[in-house]
């Protein structure tokens, strides 16, 4: 096989992002893909935050959105009742995309720009001294890698550039996908054709770290439940029937009813937000990107991740531009590390860093979710007598006041 | 209730003949904890006469057994062009 300046490995936003900015860069570049069609082992939520695209792809205008996210409800879910905060705007700043088809629209413009992507092989190994991939039986010379392998490193474990994910620093999030028509998604939704909902709900059924979610797409609505590794094993949770359990609850039922289901999905996220990122992304010219390198934040009520990936795609694929133009490609790594420490991924994670010690607080998931409840159900609930708003808050709060006002006030720093 | 079974028929895979996910037949013996019965979305891991079975078709390759499972499971992507193909994830 030729010899490329660039492999890539893997074929989700954050390969894409580097394949797609080497081959404008006019270097050439290989992405292979283990899926049969590039992007298909792809699975998040829903939502893309959108400056990223708008900035470095040409042609953003055409990407395949399905909606444009313009409420924002955040639930929290008791057994038999809810309580939800909703946020609208005629501004939005995130769409809603299938992510399968969002990497294929992704890998065409890639290719456009001149990458070679290959689908359905599996990168075996990489090896150093000379830099060379192995896949399919043969080696791939090249000057610089990157991987974008997603979220279970086996690649970057066995190269030795990061560990593995510990059970408390990673979540399993499973989703359903439901059919309807556009007109009954934007009624039952309350949205006009182009308008989606992003919903993230706290509490039921896991109580623990995680929560729900729901995503309108143009005609289909993903739903689904995302819980901690450590918390699924601690508590027994059957991770298989948490959609299920979550998606029969009178307040989610309710936007599902008459909908068909015709996928579900099952995929890891990375939770560590900055503690999840090894101390080194690369080793001489290959570099780790995206979910690899654990760059996903998790701020309770937003989670962010593909705009992310992509971009350290893009900072990949400079920094080797960078190194090969100096004559040093294994200066990459280093060039890397320095872009990606200045940029906004890190910043945004450095900032959020303690938004991790208010979200492992698992009083957030349970008892104040609860208590949240329980107070809109105290004030609601009207028979001969009703119950003044001080004195329901002061019962249910009994005895925890203290606690809470310490809670709350570093919720409110952190996230 | 949408059985586990009802909803990976709905998931699109090409099965390999080898799986790509192999026990350890005296660890899984030996483990009291056997977190894989009840973490794996798709329940793949199964126990019968106090023996786990994985039946690698319906894997979603996600990698939350590989995580969770406190042995040394041999853990591997499907080959190139196998496995599950998701139309919307």
């Amino acid at each position: 096989m030729d010899r490329f300046d660039a492999v890539v490995i893997g074929g989700g936003a954050a390969g894409l992002g580097a394949a797609y900015r080497m081959a404008e860069n006019g270097l050439s570049v290989l992405l292979i893909e283990r899926g049969e069609n590039v992007g298909e082992k792809s699975v998040y939520g829903g939502r893309i935050y959108t400056w990223v695209f708008e900035e470095y792809v040409k042609g953003f205008k055409d990407a395949p959105v399905e909606r444009w996210v313009k409420k924002e409800r955040l639930t929290f879910l008791d057994e038999r009742e809810s309580v939800s905060i909703e946020y609208s705007s005629d501004r939005t700043c995130s769409f809603i995309a299938v992510l399968t088809k969002f990497n294929r629209w992704l890998a065409e413009k890639a290719e456009d720009a001149g990458a070679l992507v290959v689908s359905g092989i599996k990168v075996e190994d990489v090896k150093l001294n000379p830099t060379k991939v192995v896949a399919d039986g043969e080696e791939i010379e090249c000057d610089a890698v990157v991987i974008a392998e997603g979220v279970n490193p086996v690649l970057s474990m066995k190269l030795g550039i990061r560990d593995d994910w510990k059970p408390e620093e990673i979540a399993v999030g499973v989703k359903e996908v439901f059919k309807f028509s556009e007109s009954e998604i934007n009624s039952r939704f309350d949205l006009n054709s182009e308008e989606g909902v992003a919903n993230l709900f706290v509490g039921y059924p896991i109580f623990t770290h995680g929560g729900g979610f729901i995503y309108t797409n143009r005609d289909t609505v993903s739903v689904g439940v995302v819980v901690r590794v450590d918390s699924a094993m601690k508590n027994r949770i059957e991770v298989y029937d948490i959609a299920e359990k979550f998606r029969a609850h009178r307040d989610v039922t309710a936007f599902l009813k008459g909908g068909s289901m015709i996928e579900y999905s099952a995929h890891l996220v990375p939770e560590a937000g900055i503690k999840g990122v090894p101390d080194t992304l690369h080793k001489n010219s290959i570099i780790i990107t995206g979910d690899t390198a654990g760059f996903v934040m998790n701020r309770g009520f937003t989670i962010r991740g593909v705009d992310f990936a992509f971009y350290s795609g893009i900072l990949a694929a400079d920094s080797i531009k960078e190194a090969m133009d100096r004559g040093d490609v294994n200066s990459a790594g280093h060039i890397y590390e320095t872009k990606i420490r200045e940029s906004f991924i890190m910043k945004e994670l450095e900032r959020f860093r303690k938004a991790l010690d208010v979200l492992e607080n698992t009083r957030f998931f349970d008892d104040y979710t609860k208590m949240m409840v329980g107070i809109m159900e105290g004030i609601f609930d009207v028979r001969k007598e009703s119950n003044r708003l001080y004195d329901v808050i002061m019962e249910k709060t009994k005895g925890k006041k203290l606690r809470m006002a310490m809670d709350f006030l570093s919720a409110f720093r952190g996230l | 209730m949408e059985s586990i079974e009802n909803r990976l028929g709905l998931v699109s895979f090409t099965v390999d003949s080898e799986p790509h996910i192999k026990l350890k037949e005296e660890k899984c013996d030996n483990c009291n904890l056997r977190i894989c019965l009840y973490v794996c979305p798709a329940k793949l891991y199964r126990e019968e006469e106090g023996k786990i079975y994985f039946n690698h078709e319906g894997c979603l390759e996600c990698g939350t057994c590989r995580i969770a499972c406190p042995e040394d499971l041999e853990w591997a992507y499907p080959r190139g062009g196998f496995g599950v193909h998701y139309q919307f994830g």
